[in-house]
């Protein structure tokens, strides 16, 4: 592309608020009944993630992957990628994405989540209840309908969000590998809110801050390099 | 004095209908229609063979990409047909604007007005073009385009020869190149110059202008008709003079909105074929058709123009 200086942002950005809010209209209304299992199964893992103890690690991974699944198939795929050119570069990423949630999920040690008291725990926790319970009423402040609420489990950027505060609350240096998806997801949803003029536009970008800090702080600390205590339950 | 916006209007326009036609079955702008003469719509040639097309077209750059979504095809299917009632003919696309072609061919489909419409699209790759243009016509369920154009000059080596190959072989009627915000206008003026192009579409409105010292007076000389994208600053301009009150002289030539008041703007400079306003609103599209009608400001006038929204 010849004087992409004199390009900005909106340049590349081709569909409208209106029509962009409305692909979460259709996806909840059209597919109801999948967008709500994929929030309860979000809700499940959140459960299982913050407890101590090796329990519940890989259902926690399986039905991470799944949400990771469906995002790709039923939004991505089907209402977004018709507006929005980049999004098929994006779907192999996605694809990818819960096909490395499968493998640690099938590893003998799967990846483990955990509370643990520090700065990552809680900025994981924070993000995944903000993912899941705040994020679909935000709309609601910028005068949006509540049918047009963005679901964890089903829209792209509430899930995003969650999946860096579960990568925050699980341990050990392989759970980085799961980190770039959500995380370039972030940057680029933040982008494009930014040029739509949403205000909204801050929270990804906010969940990318945080996740790279406590990322920071726990190489640091070297905690997530420690072994869990043996608590004798199995998965 | 005129008071009205473009919004203002569109909203006692459908106060008015809420009210007097709460019975009614059609949507406003279709009553509307039905209610009024045939829009005497102002017609320009198009220099290299002298047909006449409607001085006012319709684009799709954002406002038609709205996926598959059902209910936003058909609001786009709704506008199209409020144009083409308005008289209306020229259509502008590209592979460029996600699923605006696709939306276009849904609606030429269901109004069933193949035969109304002048379609314009273009090719916008540095790969395979007569693929890409392939593409387009499933997309329009057209076999032979009116009018394709190399969009922002992209490939243009390969682009403008293929399109010229297809044009000597009758599979399509007219050649153009395209640009928007006033980038690559060296290249431009090389192309204008050294091929026989049929249209040229370039971004022109009373704030950027810079089209009007050498450009405009080119395709004049050199015969080419120009295409103007971005009359209204792709809706920034209009939300700019959203609830300022209109010029006196305005009702000379029987504006009532801003909209008008800048397409009356462009479609009286001598060198403008066809301004391509983008809508998703079937009142503003018919809206839209109605500034090719009636009185056109002269080159006193225009400058006044120019000025007063220059400051606004």
């Amino acid at each position: 592309m010849s004087e992409w200086w004199s390009y900005s942002l909106a340049d590349f950005l081709l569909f409208s608020p209106r029509v962009y809010y409305r692909l979460f209209e259709t996806l909840n209304t059209t597919w109801w009944l999948a967008v709500t299992a994929a929030l309860v199964a979000g809700i499940i893992t959140f459960g299982l993630s913050i407890r101590h103890g090796n329990r519940g690690n890989r259902v926690a991974l399986v039905l991470l992957a799944m949400i990771w699944g469906w995002v790709t198939a039923g939004f991505l795929w089907y209402y977004y990628q018709p507006i929005n050119w980049i999004i098929p570069y994006f779907i192999p990423a996605f694809i990818t994405e819960a096909l490395l949630m499968v493998m640690f999920a099938a590893r003998r040690m799967p990846l483990r989540f955990g509370w643990r008291g520090d700065f990552s725990s809680i900025a994981g926790v924070v993000m995944i209840a903000i993912a899941i319970f705040v994020y679909p009423f935000v709309g609601l402040i910028e005068g949006r309908d509540l049918i047009q609420a963005e679901l964890f489990g089903s829209a792209a950027d509430p899930t995003a969000i969650g999946t860096l505060g579960f990568i925050l609350l699980a341990r050990g240096s392989w759970r980085w590998v799961l980190l770039p998806v959500p995380l370039v997801w972030c940057v680029l949803s933040s982008g494009t809110l930014w040029v739509m003029d949403q205000n909204i536009a801050l929270l990804p970008l906010i969940a990318v801050w945080l996740t790279v800090l406590g990322g920071w702080m726990d190489q640091k600390s070297g905690v997530t390099r420690r072994s869990l205590p043996d608590t004798g339950g199995d998965d | 004095m005129f008071l009205l916006g473009r919004r203002n209007f569109l909203r006692g326009a459908t106060a008015i209908g809420a009210t007097a036609g709460l019975g009614a079955i059609k949507p406003l702008w279709a009553q509307t229609l039905d209610n009024r003469a045939v829009l005497d719509v102002i017609k320009k040639p198009i220099p290299s063979t002298g047909e006449m097309i409607p001085a006012v077209g319709l684009g799709s750059w954002i406002t038609f990409n709205v996926g598959n979504d059902p209910v936003l095809r058909d609001q786009c299917a709704n506008v199209m047909q409020a144009f083409f009632d308005g008289g209306g003919r020229m259509i502008d696309s590209s592979p460029m604007y996600g699923s605006s072609q696709d939306v276009i061919g849904y609606g030429l489909d269901k109004l069933g007005a193949r035969d109304r419409v002048f379609s314009t699209d273009k090719v916008w790759t540095s790969d395979d073009g007569a693929e890409q243009i392939a593409e387009t016509s499933d997309y329009w369920n057209i076999d032979k385009f009116d009018l394709l154009q190399v969009h922002n000059l992209v490939g243009i080596n390969d682009n403008l020869p293929l399109l010229f190959d297809m044009k000597d072989a009758g599979r399509l009627r007219y050649v153009g190149v395209t640009t928007s915000h006033g980038r690559r206008t060296d290249d431009l003026i090389a192309v204008m110059k050294n091929t026989p192009l049929d249209f040229v579409q370039v971004t022109y409105n009373p704030v950027d202008r810079k089209v009007e010292d050498y450009l405009l007076p080119l395709a004049l000389e050199r015969g080419i008709a120009v295409i103007v994208n971005r009359p209204f600053q792709g809706g920034h301009l209009i939300d700019r003079l959203e609830g300022e009150k209109l010029p006196d002289f305005a009702a000379e030539i029987e504006v009532r909105s801003w909209a008008q008041l800048i397409l009356k703007y462009l479609i009286s400079h001598p060198a403008v074929t066809c301004p391509i306003p983008a809508t998703t609103q079937p009142m503003h599209a018919m809206e839209n058709m109605q500034a090719a009608t009636g009185p056109m400001p002269d080159d006193d006038m225009r400058q006044r123009i120019a000025a007063v929204i220059g400051v606004l």
